[in-house]
């Protein structure tokens, strides 16, 4: 993924929001992931903007025509995007009335489009088994941005009934797009002792994006504990699997999120991952080295790596 | 970039975005350029949706609303 990795997630997302491809947004590489975050933010506000009172006028109507009238008008008439755009717009009840009706498809597309800072409402009102199949749709059609952005407004309930439903793979391609740290955690920690192995293993077994996105889902939890736990299942595995994840984290700039989970493991886990022979390694050395100098944990780091200061 | 060009930023992605601050001329260029584009996406769609949604609305509504929609 190159730089790091919630950053390289974040110009995804703006590119989303602007409706081109992530190589039309090397305009913002140089922000930081919040700054791109605050970005897209900004550039959906200025979309909605734009045309919102023609979507309130829109909205408006829909209040005084029935609701089948609305639901084949909108079906036949509006793209998704738009009808997106005008459910922001909606009083929450009867935008969820009219979702309660629509196609799984067709709102799963919508949910594409989707603000969630506007549409919290809407979705805690729509039939739970209606979420989940929308959500199993957009599995299906690989949209783990949109999902990223939609579980900062998922209740834990739905976030149960969407794990139990999704494969560890997608829980972890979700969970790569979260827009919150504090939303990710809280939905992670919801998730069974169990199934957390499960996502830790998958992410190890991985290809070399799965492995990257379970080290980003390990850098932004904001609980140690719950770090240290996720870390510890990581520190089970053996020693071939362990340095084809050292090995990744260079490649994909994501040592800092390897040294955030060393840091948060277990004692023993820790012994265990330090053993490494690839920590011998030169280049290996270095890059640790280069990565713990300026990493929030240095002082505590640079114990763990080297008790002899050889770091 | 434009000096207008940097107001317009400016003025629809508010004075106090990072962005404003950190990107090159030419980066803010091709921010201005993306989000033009995508401001005329979005317009196009919403005339064409709002002329199809007419056309699917009784004849007895379609004037008042079509004065709504201000088409």
């Amino acid at each position: 993924m190159g730089r790091d990795l919630a950053s390289a997630a974040e110009l995804v997302k703006l590119a989303g929001a602007l409706g081109t491809t992530p190589e039309r947004v090397t305009f913002a590489a140089a922000l930081d992931r919040d700054a791109i975050r605050q970005l897209r933010q900004r550039v959906v506000d200025a979309l909605y903007d734009e045309h919102r009172a023609v979507f309130q006028r829109v909205a408006a109507i829909t209040g005084v025509l029935p609701t089948p009238l609305n639901v084949r008008i909108t079906l036949r008439a509006f793209s998704p995007l738009l009808a997106a755009r005008v459910a922001g717009e909606m009083p929450p009840d009867r935008a969820a009335e009219l979702a309660n009706r629509m196609p799984v498809s067709y709102l799963a597309e919508g949910c594409v489009h989707l603000d969630p800072r506007r549409a919290g409402p809407l979705i805690s009102r729509i039939d739970p088994e209606r979420v989940l199949a929308v959500v199993r749709e957009l599995v299906r059609r690989g949209e783990f941005i949109t999902l990223g952005r939609l579980l900062d407004v998922a209740s834990e309930r739905v976030v149960r009934d969407v794990a139990a439903v999704v494969c560890d793979e997608a829980l972890l391609r979700i969970g790569l797009y979260a827009e919150s740290d504090a939303r990710l955690t809280r939905a992670v920690a919801v998730l069974p002792a169990e199934r957390l192995r499960g996502i830790v293993a998958c992410a190890l077994a991985g290809p070399s994006d799965l492995r990257s996105a379970g080290l980003a889902l390990i850098g932004r939890l904001d609980d140690d504990r719950l770090r240290g736990r996720l870390a510890d299942y990581a520190a089970e595995a053996d020693d071939e699997t362990l340095t084809t994840l050292l090995r990744t984290a260079i490649d994909d700039g994501a040592v800092g999120e390897l040294l955030t989970a060393v840091a948060a493991m277990s004692p023993h886990a820790q012994r265990r991952v330090l053993a490494l022979p690839a920590l011998a390694e030169p280049d290996v050395r270095r890059h640790l080295a280069k990565a713990a100098a300026t990493h929030p944990l240095r002082t505590r780091l640079a114990t763990l790596l080297a008790p002899d200061g050889s770091y | 970039m434009r000096s207008d060009e940097r107001e317009v930023l400016r003025a629809w992605l508010g004075g106090d975005a990072r962005a404003l601050d950190v990107l090159s001329d030419r980066e803010l260029a091709e921010l201005h350029d993306a989000l033009v584009a995508a401001k005329k996406r979005q317009a196009r769609a919403l005339a064409a949706a709002s002329e199809a949604a007419l056309a699917q609305m009784p004849a007895s509504l379609r004037g008042s609303i079509g004065k709504l929609l201000e088409r």
